[in-house]
């Protein structure tokens, strides 16, 4: 029941039990007696349509009320004052059982005018539940202004206050005809209103003067302004006053409310922008996926075929058999199960071996065979990657190896000295004891140690080779060709089938065929550095350090420092070779990217953009990227020669290799600096690194290798 | 906390059509445009639960339990008005739990010691009426049963 106000609104069809005039004023204190309340309870139920039983009930309420019965309830509500007092949670379920419910009963019986709606259903159901919440301490905007106050400070009654003082401000004069004068100056039509006051007149004489305006004495004083026209009185003027302060308070709350809202809404759009951010990041690992099944799939198809062709080929193999090349090969390499279980970059093994720091390497697969060359030892070390132990050494070069290219069983390395040597390393020798004696009979075979090995031929070729010990009988030499040529250090090599293409300090490229052991074509560099292709829309060269470069006779250059401050005499003018086909990319050191056609011997194509000697090179189907002494990394579009990034590093690249998704490189530090492509993000391979800046690097799916200054090689899970 | 709740006989002052008409608008445009403020809301529900319809009162009620959801800062203000809606409403046991957690929070608050007050005797006077009816009901039963035991007698 309620103490209905009737001040609803004229011409508004309530509902019966609404329009029930006021027993209690508004302002009464709010504590009717006890017999208003029956009154009230009384007089609401006589403008319902009701049953007769209950009216009946209604018409015995009084005769009801005996003073015993009064004491009864009394006590009754005592009780239920009592127990209500204690916990409210428990008494309450308790007084369902009461009278008030009983009392609650009949309004509750589908009386029309107060029917039980879901929505009740859903306040009541819903109070269980906000209880249960947490009512922290108002703070901010909440203590200092009320729900109440802001209330009063927008809702449209407060406005009046200021209109009301409009009103009072506004003077009587004689009619202006200003509205018609507005709207004339609008070019809109007026309707004609005032003819009652006004005798017709022509527009032009619309605005009449003030009354008084037919004597002299008049016309000399001039009109009285309008604000002294009226009187306001001083209480109205205080009235005023604390209206405006009123009304300026009520504009203070409403400024700090908004200032809220305006706080509230950037916070929720600073939240908002933070998932936006995190879901296109993990719309870039999506896309990193993809990338990764892209070549997987490459690889099952590769391996399909190889597997087809695997097959019917049962045959005696040749002695000695090129594999193919795994440097294109994308797909994921097959690996041990364990290595699922190492932890991701992460240096787990290291070889130490050498004494000096390392300056190539290159392994045959991951767990497999590992060649390792460093500075002032000419005889690279073979390892055994499944075990971590050196196997054995290829003795042969005079120089320091410059560069190692390993295929399955097959090595190439180049030396100082010049001469490119090609090694089966099958044949390595375990035993060391003759030093120089070079390799012996007693062998053990690679085919020995378990590989995970694609070509079956290993098997068959130690099965003719091991001897017992002959000391005196025909040395089964691991190498097996020299390839002389080059008159200075060979410091690039590529090889692929039985073509060979090797770059060296007497700044030419020569194309070997591995078969015969011939030179098939010299490229010269110093040739195309003077003559450089004219191709149309194509600057001419002009890179000052190109020239100086091609001028000098010996071409040596000072690297900038590494990490740890060391520094060398770079003197390797060709620091990176590879082709596909007939098409070879080299990177030399006058900072040029040369794109030769090996059909011609000619470079049709010069990527300018390093300021420095290029270190390394790699390209794929669509990229080339080089590193090079100028700290930096380009990515260049092979077809069309552009730059597509140049990634900055703070000492200069030695070594990179890339796929489509990450490119790992040796930039002078000790970690191994690793980027992500599709993120563009950098990451540092640290742990159990290189206590000396990394120089060369290697990687097959997740089993990289790395040689640093510290004459280590560490193997690393990616 | 000085609060400035409303007293419950404040609640009894319903707005003007117009002015209910206004707040309803206001509340209606933000809503559209997908974002309501509290004030406004506040406003609304305010005015709804001032109304003298029921269905009015039931959805200002509705609203102010949005608030007591959204703005926990609110919550404490939003505590006494969803009391005294309920209580307008008729609902006393939920207008007494909100008022009793109201009033271990502030427990010199006068506004919820005078709401409390009135909520105690709402539910004494509807014990009243349960009262007279379970009497009534009993006193027509004893008339019933005077009347059969009479007629039986008679008989």
């Amino acid at each position: 029941m309620s103490f209905t106000q009737g001040a609803s609104k004229d011409g508004r069809k309530n509902d019966a039990r609404a329009t029930l005039e006021p027993i209690t004023t508004s302002t009464s204190s709010s504590t009717p007696s006890r017999l208003e309340l029956v009154q009230n309870a009384i007089f609401s139920r006589f403008s319902h349509r009701k049953h007769d039983s209950t009216k009946i009930f209604e018409d015995l309420a009084p005769v009801i009320m005996t003073p015993r019965m009064i004491n009864s309830t009394a006590n009754a509500s005592l009780r239920q004052r009592q127990s209500l007092g204690t916990a409210h949670k428990s008494s309450l379920s308790k007084s369902k059982l009461d009278f008030s419910t009983l009392g609650r009963a009949p309004l509750r019986l589908g009386l029309g005018s107060r029917r039980i709606t879901s929505g009740d259903l859903q306040i009541v159901e819903a109070t269980d539940e906000l209880l249960e919440s947490e009512i922290p301490e108002p703070d901010g905007v909440a203590s200092d202004v009320s729900l109440l106050r802001g209330f009063n400070a927008t809702i449209p009654s407060s406005e009046q206050s200021r209109t009301r003082r409009r009103q009072m401000r506004n003077v009587d004069t004689p009619r202006l005809g200003l509205k018609k004068l507005g709207m004339n100056a609008r070019g809109l039509l007026t309707e004609d209103e005032d003819h009652d006051h006004q005798s017709v007149t022509s527009e032009d004489d619309v605005v009449v003067v003030a009354s008084g305006a037919g004597t002299l004495k008049g016309k000399r004083r001039g009109r009285e302004s309008l604000s002294a026209a009226k009187t306001l009185g001083k209480d109205e003027l205080t009235r005023q006053t604390k209206e405006i302060m009123r009304d300026k308070e009520n504009i203070h709350v409403r400024r700090s409310l908004i200032h809220n809202e305006i706080a509230e809404i950037s916070q929720k759009i600073a939240t908002l922008d933070g998932i936006r951010v995190k879901l296109e990041q993990d719309l870039l690992k999506l896309h990193e996926d993809d990338l990764e099944l892209d070549d997987e799939l490459e690889g099952v198809k590769e391996r399909m075929e190889f597997e087809q062709s695997q097959r019917p080929q049962k045959t005696a193999s040749q002695p000695f058999h090129l594999p193919h090349t795994s440097r294109r090969r994308r797909g994921p390499a097959f690996l041990p199960s364990e290595h699922d279980e190492l932890p991701p970059g992460v240096a787990f093994m290291s070889l130490d071996g050498h004494a000096t720091p390392i300056t190539a390497l290159d392994f045959s697969e991951p767990y497999g065979t590992l060649v390792s060359a460093s500075q002032d030892d000419s005889q690279p070390r073979v390892w055994d990657l499944f075990s971590g132990t050196e196997i054995g050494r290829l003795r042969g070069h005079s120089g320091t190896v410059k560069c190692v290219q390993v295929e399955d069983t097959v090595c190439l390395t180049g030396g100082s000295d010049g001469n490119v040597r090609l090694w089966d390393l099958k044949r390595v020798d375990a035993d060391q004891a003759d030093g120089w004696g070079g390799d012996e009979g007693e062998l053990v075979t690679l085919g020995d140690v378990a590989e995970e090995d694609e070509t079956a031929e290993s098997q068959q070729e130690s099965n003719g080779i091991r001897n017992g010990e002959e000391p005196a009988t025909e040395r089964n030499d691991c190498c097996q060709r020299v390839l002389e040529g080059h008159t200075k250090a060979v410091t690039a090599l590529y090889f692929e089938d039985d073509c060979l293409v090797t770059g060296a300090s007497d700044k030419t490229l020569r194309q070997w065929d591995l078969t015969t052991g011939q030179c098939v074509m010299t490229m010269d560099i110093l040739w195309a550095i003077s003559h450089p292709q004219k191709t149309p829309g194509m600057a001419l060269p002009n890179n000052l350090f190109s020239g100086a470069a091609a001028s000098v006779g010996t071409f040596a250059v000072p690297t900038p420092p590494y990490a740890d401050g060391s520094w060398e005499m770079y003197e390797d003018f060709v620091g990176g070779v590879q082709f596909w086909g007939y098409g070879l990319v080299s990177g030399s050191g006058d900072g040029a990217v040369r794109m030769w056609d090996m059909r011609t011997g000619q470079a049709h194509r010069t990527l300018i953009g390093h300021n420095a000697p290029v270190t390394c090179l790699q390209f794929d189907e669509i990229h080339i990227a080089s590193g090079s002494l100028d700290k930096t990394i380009r990515i260049w579009d092979l077809r069309t020669g552009g730059i597509f990034e140049t990634l900055k590093y703070d000492h200069p690249v030695t070594a990179l290799q890339f796929d489509t998704r990450k490119i790992v490189a040796a930039t002078g530090e000790n970690g191994i600096k690793i980027y992500n492509r599709t993120s563009m993000q950098h990451s540092t391979l640290q742990t159990n690194g290189h206590m000396q800046p990394a120089e060369r690097l290697r990687y097959m799916d997740r089993y990289l290798v790395t040689g640093g200054r510290d004459s280590a090689v560490k193997i690393w899970s990616l | 906390m000085t609060s400035e709740l409303p007293y419950a006989a404040d609640a009894e002052v319903s707005l003007s059509y117009d002015e209910l008409e206004v707040l309803r608008i206001q509340y209606q445009k933000e809503l559209s445009q997908g974002y309501v403020t509290v004030q406004t809301k506040f406003n609304y529900a305010w005015g709804l639960v001032k109304a003298p319809i029921r269905e009015h009162q039931v959805e200002g009620v509705r609203l102010l339990q949005e608030i007591y959801r959204a703005e926990p800062t609110r919550r404490r203000e939003c505590l006494y008005y969803l009391a005294l809606g309920h209580f307008k409403m008729g609902n006393f046991d939920e207008a007494k739990k909100f008022n009793a957690l109201l009033m271990e929070k502030e427990p010199t608050n006068m506004q919820a010691l005078s709401l409390a007050q009135l909520i105690d005797k709402g539910v004494a006077h509807e014990g009243y009426i349960g009262m007279a009816l379970v009497g009534g009901a009993a006193a027509i039963g004893t008339l019933l049963v005077a009347g059969l035991i009479r007629r039986a007698t008679r008989k």
